[in-house]
Formats: C-alpha cells, sequence, structure tokens
C-alpha cells in the first residue's frame, strides 16, 4: 500500500515539470553561482582578472616610475595612472578599490632608507578586496624595493577615504539591509502580481474586461498597488534597520525617498512583467522563485559584488538588485550628492518602463486573452 | 435589440462558432440553448465585446458592437458563468466596485445598490463577506452586480450552475421580475426546463451552428411525433436495436443502454411486445410528452447534457 502511494506521488511529482527545475536546475545555478564567488572555481585554468588600483605619482622621479612599472608587472593588480582628485572622487564612488599615493619626496626616502611618503587611500566598503591589494603592495615594496622588510620597517599607511562614524552606516549593514530588502520585496511583488492570475482564475478579471475599462488600466492599477506596497515595505525595512542596528537614515532623506521610489517603480514593473509571462499562478509560483533568486544570487543580494568574479560582477548590471544596492550604499556609505546618485536611479526608472512596455504587450497576449 | 448576423469565430482549429445569425427583440427573454461545448459562451463573450469575431457582426440597440464597444458596455450587463466576485469583500463593497467603474455617481449608485439587494432578497446581508455566502446567495450578487448601471439588455451565461432548486427559483423570479421591467434577456444554458419556463424565442446550438431557433410551438413542430417512450434495459447491443427497428417502424435512438422510442403511448404496448419477443430485460419506461431535450435529440441524435 506504501509504495502504491509513493509511486503515485513520485509520478505526480515528476509530472511537475517547473517543480523539478525549483528542485534540480535553481540548487545547481545556485551552487556554480557560489562556487565562482568562494569557491576559487574557474582559477586554475586562467589567471584572475587583476584589481584595479588608481596609482598617482606626486614624487614622479626616475625611482618612483620604475617601482610603478615594477609593481604593474605583478599578476594580481592592474596600476591605473591618475591624477590625484579624479583618483580618490573614483574610490569614494566605489568604482575602484584604492588609490596608491607617492608623495614627493619619495625617491629620496628611498635613498636616505627613511619612511616612504607612500599612502593607500581605499574603500572600506570592498574589504576583502583591500586586504588582497594591502598584501600583494607590501609583498611587492619588499621584493622591489631590496632588502627591505616593508611589513617590519615600512609603513605603507592606509587610509579610508570614508570613515565610519556616528552619521555613517557599516558597509555590511547597508549590504544586509539593502540587499535582503530588495529581495524579499521581489518575492512580495511577484504575489501582488500574482493576483492578476487568481482574478482570471475566478473570473474577476473577465468581469473587468466586460465593465468599461481598458486592459492597460487593469494592468497599471496592479502595479500601482504593487508600487505603493513596495514603498511600504521598503520603509517599513528601512525603519526598522535604523530602530534596531542604527541605520541613519535620515542622513539624506530626499535622496533616500527618491531611490525607493525609483526601486519600487523597478520592482513593481518586475512583478507585472513576471505574471505577464504566464499563464497560470503554478507557472508563476515555479519561475518566479527561479528568477529572484538568480537575480538576487547575481545582483548582490545574496553575495556581495565585490566578491564576486569579475565576469559575474558584469552581468550583475542586468538586476534591479544591484542599482538598488549601489545606489544605498551611494547614500549610506559612500555619502554621495544626489546628482551622482541619479544615474542610478535613471537605470532603474529605464528598467521599470522597459519592463512595463513589455509587461503591456505581453498581457494582451497571455493574461486577457478570452477563449 | 440585437441582430447577429454570420457570426464565426475559431480557436486555433477548432471552429466554435460557425456562421450564426439570429435576432433578439427588445423586451424578450431569449434563450440559447445547448450542451457544453456548443459555443454558446464564445457567442455570449462575443455579444459582451471581449470577444472580437472573424467574421459577422453583432449590433446592440442599432450600435456595431465590434465598432462601438465603449458604449455597447454601458447598454449590457453581463452576468457570467463564473462567480464573479471578490470573496474578500462584503456585497455591497463588491456592488459598490463594480458599480463604480461604470461611472455612476455615488448617490444615484448607493441607491441603486439598496434597491437592486431589495429585488434579490439580500438588503439584510450586504454587509456580509462574500464567502460567507452560499452558492445560491453568491449567483444572486453575481446578478445583482450586471445591474447596477441599469443595462437595456441583460445576458445570463448559465447562472443557476450548481445551485439548490430553491435559489433556482428565486433567480427566476428575478429575471422574470426584470423582463417585466422591460430588460431583454439572453439566457443561455444547458438545462432545458430552464428555457421552456423563461423563455420566449430559443435558439437550439450545437457545434456551434444554430440548428434550429423559433418558440417553443415552433420548435415542437420541428418534431412530428409529439410523444415518445424511453426504455432503460439491462443490456441494450446495437444488434437489439437493429432487430426492434425490423419489427417496429417509430424512430429509435440508442444512448447506451437506454431507447428513445418516438411512439405515442397508446402504442407502448406494442413496442413492449417486441422487446420480449427479443427477450431484453426493461429495467425503467418513462413516457415523455415532446420537450426541448426530444427536440434536440430529434435534430441531433444526442442528448444536451452529453
Amino acid at each position: 500500500m506504501i509504495i502504491t502511494i509513493l509511486k503515485k506521488d513520485l509520478r505526480l511529482y515528476f509530472s511537475d515539470k517547473k517543480g523539478i527545475l525549483v528542485t534540480f536546475l535553481l540548487p545547481i545555478i545556485m551552487i556554480t553561482l557560489f562556487a565562482f564567488a568562494f569557491g576559487g572555481v574557474g582559477k586554475k585554468k586562467s589567471a584572475p582578472k587583476p584589481l584595479g588600483v588608481l596609482v598617482v605619482d606626486k614624487d614622479a622621479t626616475t625611482t618612483s616610475q620604475e617601482l610603478i612599472a615594477k609593481l604593474n608587472a605583478m599578476q594580481t593588480i592592474r596600476l591605473i595612472t591618475s591624477e590625484e582628485e579624479s583618483a580618490l572622487d573614483l574610490v569614494r564612488k566605489g568604482k575602484n578599490v584604492a588609490a596608491l599615493v607617492f608623495e614627493k619626496g619619495f625617491a629620496d626616502a628611498v635613498t636616505a632608507e627613511t619612511d616612504l611618503p607612500i599612502e593607500l587611500k581605499y574603500d572600506a566598503a570592498r574589504e576583502l578586496q583591500m586586504r588582497i591589494v594591502h598584501t600583494v603592495l607590501k609583498e611587492g615594496f619588499k621584493y622591489h624595493l631590496g632588502k627591505r622588510d616593508v611589513i617590519n620597517t615600512v609603513k605603507l599607511k592606509t587610509t579610508s577615504l570614508i570613515k565610519e562614524s556616528s552619521t555613517k552606516a557599516h558597509p555590511g549593514l547597508v549590504q544586509a539591509v539593502g540587499g535582503t530588502a530588495i529581495m524579499m520585496l521581489l518575492f512580495s511583488i511577484a504575489a501582488i502580481g500574482g493576483g492578476l492570475l487568481d482574478e482570471k482564475e475566478a473570473g474577476t478579471l473577465k468581469r473587468l474586461l466586460i465593465a468599461p475599462v481598458k486592459p492597460l488600466h487593469i494592468l497599471l492599477a496592479k502595479m500601482g498597488t504593487a508600487m505603493v506596497v513596495s514603498i511600504l515595505q521598503l520603509t517599513a525595512m528601512f525603519v526598522f534597520a535604523w530602530l534596531a542596528f542604527g541605520l541613519p537614515i535620515f542622513m539624506d532623506v530626499f535622496s533616500l525617498v527618491l531611490l525607493i521610489l525609483c526601486i519600487s517603480f523597478a520592482v513593481s514593473s518586475f512583478g507585472v512583467f513576471l505574471v505577464s509571462t504566464v499563464k497560470t499562478r503554478q507557472q508563476l509560483q515555479g519561475m518566479s522563485t527561479i528568477i529572484i533568486i538568480l537575480m538576487s544570487a547575481i545582483g548582490g543580494s545574496m553575495i556581495p559584488i565585490s566578491m564576486m568574479p569579475a565576469f559575474m560582477q558584469k552581468i550583475a548590471v542586468i538586476s534591479v538588485n544591484y542599482w538598488g544596492i549601489e545606489g544605498f550604499f551611494d547614500i549610506f556609505w559612500r555619502q554621495l550628492p544626489l546628482i551622482d546618485i541619479l544615474p542610478k536611479m535613471g537605470i532603474l526608472l529605464a528598467i521599470g518602463l522597459g519592463m512595463t512596455m513589455v509587461s503591456t504587450l505581453l498581457f494582451k497576449k497571455n493574461i486577457i486573452a478570452i477563449e | 435589440m440585437i441582430q447577429v448576423q454570420n457570426l464565426s469565430k475559431s480557436f486555433q482549429n477548432i471552429q466554435a462558432v460557425n456562421d450564426i445569425s439570429f435576432t433578439i427583440k427588445k423586451g424578450e427573454i431569449f434563450g440559447l440553448l445547448g450542451p457544453n461545448g456548443a459555443g454558446k459562451s464564445t457567442t455570449l463573450n462575443m455579444m459582451s465585446t471581449i470577444l472580437t469575431s472573424d467574421a459577422g457582426s453583432i449590433h446592440i440597440d442599432g450600435k456595431n458592437s465590434f465598432e462601438n464597444s465603449k458604449e455597447c458596455k454601458h447598454l449590457i450587463g453581463v452576468v457570467p458563468q463564473e462567480i464573479s466576485l471578490y470573496e474578500d469583500l462584503s456585497a455591497y463593497q463588491n456592488l459598490l466596485f463594480w458599480g463604480d467603474l461604470y461611472g455612476i455617481p455615488s448617490k444615484k449608485l448607493k441607491e441603486k445598490i439598496h434597491s437592486t439587494l431589495e429585488l434579490i432578497g439580500l438588503l439584510d446581508r450586504k454587509n456580509d463577506l462574500i464567502k460567507t455566502y452560499s452558492g445560491g446567495m453568491k449567483r444572486r450578487i453575481n446578478i445583482a452586480a450586471a445591474l447596477l448601471h441599469n443595462p437595456k439588455v441583460l445576458f445570463m451565461d448559465e447562472p443557476t450552475v450548481g445551485i439548490d432548486p430553491q435559489s433556482r427559483n428565486h433567480i427566476f423570479e428575478v429575471i422574470e421580475t426584470l423582463n417585466a421591467q422591460g430588460m431583454t434577456i439572453v439566457y443561455t444554458t444547458h438545462y432545458m426546463e430552464e428555457v421552456e419556463r423563461l423563455c420566449d424565442r430559443i435558439a437550439i446550438i450545437d457545434s456551434g451552428k444554430i440548428i434550429a431557433q423559433g418558440t417553443q410551438s415552433q420548435l415542437q413542430e420541428l418534431v412530428q411525433t409529439k410523444e415518445s417512450v424511453q426504455l432503460e434495459f439491462e443490456f441494450l447491443s446495437e444488434n437489439n436495436v437493429n432487430q426492434l427497428r425490423e419489427s417496429l417502424s417509430y424512430t429509435m435512438i440508442q444512448n447506451n443502454n437506454k431507447l428513445l422510442v418516438e411512439s405515442t403511448i397508446k402504442e407502448l404496448s406494442k413496442v413492449i411486445t417486441a422487446c420480449n419477443e427479443l427477450q431484453l430485460s426493461i429495467k425503467d419506461i418513462q413516457l415523455n410528452k415532446v420537450n426541448l431535450e426530444a427536440i434536440f435529440l430529434n435534430l441531433t441524435g444526442k442528448q444536451l447534457r452529453d
């Protein structure tokens, strides 16, 4: 009897293709992503892409230039010559992990064997990468400057360009709150979008279509509902993070509100887009789980972007999560002015607009088609 | 009031509606009778302006419904086959929502909701959630939601599916009241008793085609024999039916172990004798006056609920 019931259950289980995808394909994809991020996979066959470190040579002597050339020959880092102002700006904006500054008098200090006037200015939000850069540079100095024991005698001064203070959030907290908030929001919104399919199954959608209501208005109304819920959910999460963990949400309220609006728009349109691509609740359930987890994984909600291999960092830009999390870093960690955050908001709006347009077409084809 | 001309609709390779035409007069109850899958709902969906046709036209109160769908939506009320209501809202909240979509001014809408709830006998339950209602009560609210904008025509797609006889009677009374007030009603069903009770004229639809239309008496004229005998046997083979056909001159339609014999009741003894000669064991005998079921059977060779 047990075997009979078991056989029936297995038959039913394997007849659900979406269920099989969630059970087998999704974990495989997740394992692959995490293996690339943490497991050193892909590093044996080819060397990892070197970390870009900006270099400002204020000494401009043969000694400093020769050392820069030698350091640049190392495989792990790639030195990019830059002016001090733009170098520090790029690090502050999270574009590069650090800037190595050779102060005037470097060559003299090498000759006189005194403390070297060099400083590594870095973005503390990219702590893991910074540790690699710091270690590699110290080894480089030790090797290329002859017998000098850099670790013990040469001070490679390191300075975080963005200091943690009572008015700033810890980058880990920004990552945790921002990443989780967007991922959970995607799940909530997919469920709200699924309401359209419930209406289709219940027959209320048909009644809406019979009434003098344009199909596009039905779609936009559902998106509006999703957007209101998104705004409330994100706001609640940030208020909680403020109350429980001291996230300074009042640091730049205007930018935060604008970013929440942009994320809500993008996520709502994503929810409606998901719903428009399927015909039943069951299809939505399987597909949304796969897409949201995948998007959150590559977009930085589960693993900080800086820890991912270069190719994954490039893929990350297709996800709403990436632009949202980067926006939160800009506000809470980098403390950038609104003008510097606007491009990210613009991309979120563009993603939202694009998905809304596609949803409109698919909605007519998949959801409101009456037979 | 409504003119349907040469209407056709197919889905992929299935011809759901095939070149049908009929006219519905103002103030009449017009029945579309046919088995499941006959094309009734597809026809009604096209008349409700939510489905386009492959060919043909529909005119409602002189307006082409495909070209003037917005105007026509205000002329028609539709009672869908499904209970198209929000279960977690009260009856009143549902009606307020559906009425609001037609742009009815708030005060007028509230008055209309009150009178409609009174008509369907659910005024005292207006604040209860739909999910607490019985099937019959939900069906009544489903009808009420289609009446709020005072439509000239009411399309009802199998509005009594799955409800008890008492609720069904209540719905019939509502329909008769609405009709007495001058409302034109198009009623689809596969229950011939409903059509017989309610409809002034009937179109019988099967496999997307209208196979007959007219008043009940006009349809009865299509069948020569006005009475029939239905016999149910323990076992009935095709061979048995052929043997009966040889000995009796009546039209016979076999449906598994049942046999419809178009004979008068007076001639019943002849039929039984023939069966006895073939040693057929009769389980049950029903004597039928001709009805729409028999007409449908006669015209299509199928039963309405096949």
